[in-house]
């Protein structure tokens, strides 16, 4: 019995010092971009592989509450580069034409997004180029531009009556938006500390939007946040970085307030969907307001972090164990959601999807008091 | 230099995914093609091209009625 024991801890050592090598990493990722994307995933994997290895955006490994390797900040960057290659040459040799230039809405949209993708490409380049309130006041103001030149974003209805009542008011409704907007891009930039969390969920959430509009556009976001999510999950050499972290919870968010304002998605569908950066923002910004700091000072209070600190005590590859705790999540919440959805167990209006959020938060509540019952306290309340 | 060239190669290979989308967009407009030609459109080539996750992506694109609104030139609203 003990040899066995023995000679599977033998192989997985082994496995796992295979897996550590840089060739064997870059093997496995031009293979499976290669297989779901042919030779377009290769161009792009290749482009992501030059960009993490250059010198521009890097960060220590210190920095981050979970990575231990010195990563690239440029992810943002690289997804930005695919997608502009593939929707510019798309254009200009089809008749098809992207939105921004035939609807308004999807012009003040994409601005908006670019605003938002250059504002954290700023800080990806020169950390602290811009202090915290100035890029949350630019965050405000471009949202607030958004909503106010763009008002089909904003939806009539989300199934909750107060909430309801006080959106229809014309400019209390606007005020509303605006506020969940700008938390919500600063939440998903809170969730990108674990390799595949964030991607996870763009890839589930662009498979959904593309399945149900068809729209070229969601197509080439969703090649390049698989090909992104490939290379962050093997690796761990990229971080979506501020720029991509903003830009995406930009894009989701346009995305899902537009589904729910045209009745295609309920509110409950988008909340099961954008479950984990949602609540683990409020959590986070509770936590940190009872411990008497700024709600928006880092710290490793997140559940990825707690998680992470379980499975890392388990698996001894720093990056199995980071892209684990990034996998886990992504695939209980935005994977789930999309399981559902490629089965058709619910439509994706109905209001039935609210008692999956429910379910989502429940369990995030019940992993999280589990793993605060087990792990130090202040190791994960201390800022950084 | 080198890198240079690999960028080079990165960008054109991403190409190889533009052309081989819009030759089947087009070629699916000029067919007015129905759900039964567009699944013999799934050869060897855009497997190569495009692989077998992309391959379904151009199928979604180009059937579904987004044909018929990318040939005005829009998106489907």
């Amino acid at each position: 019995m003990l040899s066995i024991k023995s000679w599977v801890q033998s192989r997985g050592n082994h496995f796992i010092t295979q897996f550590e090598s840089t060739s064997q990493k870059l093997i496995l990722m031009f293979l499976l971009a290669g297989i779901s994307y042919g030779a377009t995933g290769l161009g792009a994997m290749l482009l992501m592989t030059l960009l993490a290895n250059s010198q521009l955006g890097k960060d220590a490994s210190s920095k981050h509450g979970i990575s231990a390797l010195e990563s690239s900040r440029l992810g943002g960057l690289a997804v930005v580069i695919v997608i502009l290659v593939y929707t510019l040459g798309f254009s200009l040799i089809s008749p098809y034409t992207p939105g921004p230039v035939r609807d308004e809405a999807f012009l003040y949209l994409w601005c908006a997004i670019f605003f938002c993708c250059a504002l954290g490409f700023a800080e990806d380049v020169k950390p602290d180029f811009l202090t915290p309130t100035l890029r949350l006041a630019a965050k405000f103001l471009v949202m607030a531009a958004l909503f106010w030149l763009s008002p089909k974003f904003i939806p009539s209805s989300v199934g909750v009556s107060v909430i309801d009542a006080l959106i229809t008011l014309p400019v209390l409704g606007w005020v509303l938006v605006t506020i969940f907007a700008v938390g919500f891009i600063n939440a998903l930039n809170m969730a990108d500390g674990a390799n595949g969390l964030v991607p996870g969920i763009a890839v589930a959430s662009f498979g959904v939007f593309f399945m149900e509009y068809g729209r070229p556009m969601d197509g080439a976001l969703l090649f390049a946040f698989t090909i992104f999510f490939i290379f962050n999950v093997i690796s761990g050499w990229y971080f979506l970085g501020d720029a991509g972290s903003y830009g995406l919870g930009a894009i989701l968010l346009g995305y899902g307030l537009l589904g729910v304002a045209e009745g295609t998605f309920s509110a409950g569908f988008m909340a099961a969907m954008y479950c984990y950066p949602c609540v683990d923002f409020l959590v986070s910004v509770i936590r940190r307001w009872r411990a008497g700091r700024s709600p928006f000072s880092a710290d490793n209070g997140h559940l990825h972090n707690r998680l992470h600190q379980f499975i890392r005590c388990r698996v001894s590859s720093p990056v199995i164990a980071n892209s684990l705790t990034g996998l886990v999540i992504s695939v209980l919440t935005a994977g789930f959601v999309l399981m559902m959805y490629l089965l058709d167990a619910l439509p994706p209006d109905s209001n039935l999807w609210s008692l999956v959020f429910a379910v989502e938060v429940a369990l995030y509540f019940a992993t999280l008091a589990y793993l605060t019952s087990i792990q130090p306290k202040t190791q994960y309340t201390d800022p950084l | 230099m080198r890198v240079i060239l690999l960028y080079i190669i990165a960008i054109g290979l991403i190409w190889v995914g533009v052309l081989e989308s819009a030759f089947s967009s087009a070629h699916s407009l000029d067919d007015h093609s129905n759900a039964e030609s567009i699944e013999s459109q799934l050869s060897i080539r855009r497997i190569l091209a495009v692989g077998f996750v992309g391959g379904g992506v151009v199928l979604k694109m180009i059937s579904n009625d987004s044909h018929r609104v990318i040939s005005k030139g829009n998106e489907k609203p």
